[in-house]
């Protein structure tokens, strides 16, 4: 049982290597028919297109969105967590709302304003876009880490003669650091991983390695080569931080829970 | 520091989805822009929309069978790899490395899969001559293979939250239970499995919210195709908006599938309440 769930887990993976390597000649026989019609020339073909671009244009979009969104969202979530203003459930049920709504919902009006301010095709277009992504996730995720931090623990250093600010940046933050980095990094992968946006908002400039992939894609014929290794080159950056993300994924999706 | 706070969430939130519900009672048009017409009547073109019927439809296909094999998988792989000790706990890499892959390469892998001349799966078949059919030129079959790809990179997130849950119960009871004679089968239905309920549901209602969502799976995959036939109600206002230039009935598109995202996030935010309290 647990055999045939490892195979559809890992099998497609395995195809994918497998098809990156294929020569174009052989690309639509079995692999046991021709298994030595394998080359790296579509590893050299991809470096050669405008794909390492789109990777570029993905890295500073996802990247600009998520520093923003921490700026703003960091204090946000202190706040939420440390204040004693009534109609805290409105304020979560808001966020998950933004979480949870449709994205076709925000692309609309983004677009039109977007359309009628030059934002079309440019790197604050699609930051701004990205926040509207990143910001929900990250205020909600630093409520989360900011409630386990003892109120004592702050009240302490205004005790102490310290102003909130001061007692927001050297204690609270610090106790809170381990949630701030799992939330930064949820926020790049949500920026990351969108096509949707990316594909109404930007054109040929500023494409994400997303919607660039699709350009493999012709009218008449599909360039499975490149698109397997298109594929990995999306995957293989991010890797490093699912694994130091994995238990946070979890403590933030189902701790957050727990407002 | 709240000011900041809501103004910002206000900013980047509240202001889109302000535009969403201004435009869903205009008749704006990409081309033919707008006569200020405001009114009721995309709404009233919604009731009988054939196409939104449809729509509904296919999202309620997608959404409940996709949901329902990543919980059925994802809970069958946590408590198998539960079992699991020593070094052998890193083949847990292997499952999880599904829900790494963005949803482009995900839909692009499957698309693979599910071409017929290029698929390894149709050419291992074929050495047996057994013929697998032709999936993406039916409704069914079209919606299968986006269920499919849906569950292979979504069923990692169920399996990691089952697995936390599992983690958190103590295996004195199911102990306890094989002393007094029980099955393991009994011992996970009648000990385990009421003591996941919790977790079930929350994965159930995020993973269902979040497959109200389905783009880029129906895009690379489908095409929202054969015909129209697999346009659920995201892609559907996608296609009104940017295909048939209707941006006001895209719109109230987004308001319907809007207020039930909603509906249904306001029971998971009382939920949370209740489970935290």
């Amino acid at each position: 049982m647990m055999l045939v769930l490892l195979g559809f887990a890992a099998l497609p993976t395995l195809w994918v290597l497998i098809l990156s390597l294929r020569e174009q000649s052989a690309i639509f026989e079995p692999i046991w028919e021709s298994p030595l019609a394998i080359t790296l020339e579509n590893f050299f073909s991809i470096s050669r297109s405008d794909f390492p671009r789109a990777l570029m244009n993905s890295f500073i979009t996802a990247g600009g969105s998520t520093a923003l969104a921490m700026l703003v969202g960091v204090p946000a979530g202190f706040a939420l967590a440390k204040s004693r203003v009534s109609g805290k459930f409105i304020a979560s049920w808001i966020l998950l709302l933004l979480r949870m709504a449709p994205p076709v919902g925000f692309v609309i009006p983004l677009f039109l304003l977007y359309v009628n301010a030059g934002l079309i095709d440019t790197y604050t277009g699609l930051i701004v876009a990205y926040m509207t992504l990143t910001l929900p996730l990250i205020v909600w995720s630093m409520w989360n880490s900011f409630s386990q931090v003892p109120d004592e623990l702050i009240e302490a250093a205004i005790m102490d003669g310290a102003s909130l600010t001061k007692a927001f940046l050297l204690v609270a933050l610090p106790a809170a650091r381990p949630g701030a980095v799992a939330a930064a990094i949820l926020g790049f992968l949500i920026s990351w991983n969108d096509f949707f946006y990316a594909l109404i908002i930007s054109r040929s400039s500023t494409s994400t390695a997303p919607v660039a992939v699709m350009n493999f894609i012709s009218f008449d014929s599909v360039d499975w080569g490149s698109i397997a290794v298109a594929s990995m080159a999306l995957t293989l950056p991010i890797l490093p931080l699912m694994a130091i993300a994995n238990r946070y994924i979890v403590q933030t999706l189902s701790g957050a829970v727990k407002g | 520091m709240i000011v900041p706070a809501v103004l910002a969430v206000g900013l980047f939130a509240i202001v889109p989805l302000a535009g969403m519900l201004a435009l869903s009672f205009s008749d704006y048009h990409l081309i033919r822009g707008t006569n200020w017409k405001y009114g009721f009547h995309n709404f009233a073109r919604l009731i009988s929309d054939q196409r939104l019927l449809n729509s509904i439809y296919v999202m309620a296909v997608l959404s409940i069978f996709g949901v329902a094999a990543q919980v059925v998988i994802g809970t069958a792989v946590a408590v198998g790899l539960n079992k699991i000790v020593g070094k052998w706990r890193l083949g847990r890499v292997l499952f999880l490395l599904p829900y790494a892959v963005p949803h482009v390469a995900v839909a692009l892998i499957w698309l693979s899969l599910f071409t017929p001349t290029l698929s390894p799966i149709n050419a291992f078949f074929n050495l047996f001559g057994i013929t697998v059919p032709a999936f993406l030129t039916t409704q069914n079959g079209a919606m299968f293979a986006i269920v499919v790809a849906d569950t292979w990179t979504n069923f990692p997130f169920t399996m990691l939250i089952i697995l936390a849950a599992l983690q958190g119960i103590s295996t004195e009871l199911e102990e306890a239970a094989a002393l007094d004679g029980a099955t393991r089968v009994n011992t996970f239905i009648f000990i385990t499995l009421p003591l996941l309920v919790p977790a079930l549901l929350m994965v159930t209602l995020f993973r269902f919210i979040d497959s109200l969502k389905h783009f880029p799976m129906i895009f690379v995959i489908t095409k929202g195709g054969p015909g129209r036939s697999t346009q659920a109600t995201n892609f559907y206002a996608y296609v009104q908006t940017f295909q048939n230039s209707n941006v006001a009935y895209g719109a109230a598109i987004a308001v319907f599938l809007f207020v039930f995202a909603a509906v249904i996030s306001f029971y998971v935010a009382r939920l949370n309440q209740r489970v935290s309290s």
